[in-house]
């Protein structure tokens, strides 16, 4: 499976600032299942709410109130796992972590300001990201507010060994023809 | 008679020891010309060794060695940064055995993804910093609890953070 892809040397970048490809598909990823989440948390309402009122509930047709609740959730599901652990899902599947700036771990206070101003970078043409790029530091806008940073936290070194053990181990369908019967 | 010899030899000793200046003799002495006609050699060959050892208390010595005081002198990472741990897997059976633990399909293709997303981010950052002229050393690898202030490996220095 693309051997050579971990065969490059990538090793030793636990720690160092991550780019803008590996922090933008974690954002899709991100997208996808807080948008799925929500999808099946209304779902689930709905369903709740016909059996204990015996009425066909769809929250779509509460246009109001389904958007009060998906900014909601997108507040929760960002700022609650930014507080927790830096990461969110899709940053976990990509192996990026927020820390401050100064490489510590980020507290509520920033993972809530900078879940507040994440919009801020998106709605002004997506210029706020730009900073990922052309920053020294790959800071985007909400970043600066918040006084975060996003750094690699996979461990490229400990994946390698993976692969290279799985190169030298031997295939069990292998030994199992050529033991002796 | 004897003993007012012996005195007397003793308060001469005395007087003698105390007139010379030793610091300034030992500096008149020339050691390496008093090494080299020393046949160390022959005074090495002359010891028995085995007899020594024997005489020496082994135990004793290291009770008095403050192991917690030598190991805080030893700089760990510098010994396993020479450990070539890629040769240890290949020559060893520890590969083989990380590999039946530790490896399956998502870990390797959560991997593959991570290494791509990886590779497309250096290759980004090497165009932008070729557009703004900007060296990729002068660059922070990332902020400065989480990357060490030794240079960065040859390849990051070419290929850009």
């Amino acid at each position: 499976m693309a051997p050579t892809a971990l065969a490059e040397p990538i090793e030793g970048r636990q720690g160092h600032y991550a780019g803008a490809v590996s922090r933008l598909v974690a954002f899709g990823a991100d997208v996808g299942a807080s948008w799925g989440l929500f999808t099946l948390a209304a779902a689930a309402l709905s369903f709740t709410i016909q059996l204990a009122s015996g009425t066909k509930f769809t929250l779509a047709n509460h246009q109001i109130a389904s958007l009060i609740a998906a900014v909601v959730w997108e507040f929760v599901y960002f700022a609650y796992q930014w507080t927790l652990s830096g990461k969110t899902i899709g940053m976990a599947l990509l192996g990026i972590r927020v820390v401050r700036t100064d490489g510590t771990a980020i507290g509520a206070r920033q993972a809530i300001i900078r879940t507040l101003t994440f919009p801020l970078s998106i709605i002004v043409f997506g210029l706020g990201f730009l900073g990922i790029l052309t920053n020294r530091n790959r800071h985007a806008w909400h970043d600066r507010f918040a006084g975060t940073a996003v750094v690699y936290s996979w461990d490229a070194r400990a994946a390698r060994l993976r692969w290279l053990a799985k190169q030298d181990a031997p295939n069990p369908a292998a030994r199992a023809t050529s033991a002796p019967s | 008679m004897e003993q007012l010899a012996q005195a007397v030899a003793e308060r001469v000793v005395t007087i003698v020891m105390d007139a010379i200046d030793i610091d300034a003799l030992l500096e008149r002495i020339d050691v390496d010309a008093l090494m080299s006609r020393v046949d160390v050699d022959g005074v090495v060959s002359r010891v028995d060794v085995d007899k020594l050892i024997d005489r020496v208390d082994v135990d004793k010595i290291v009770s008095r060695v403050d192991v917690e005081k030598i190991i805080e002198r030893v700089d760990v990472e510098k010994i396993i940064e020479r450990v070539d741990i890629d040769s240890i897997m290949e020559k060893t059976e520890l590969g083989s055995i990380i590999a039946r633990s530790t490896t399956g399909v998502a870990s390797e293709v959560l991997d593959v993804i991570r290494a791509q997303g990886v590779g497309l981010d250096d290759f980004f950052a090497r165009w932008v910093n070729r557009i703004l002229r900007r060296s990729p050393g002068t660059l922070p690898a990332g902020p400065p609890t989480l990357v060490s202030p030794s240079p960065p490996p040859a390849e990051l220095k070419a290929g850009g953070v």
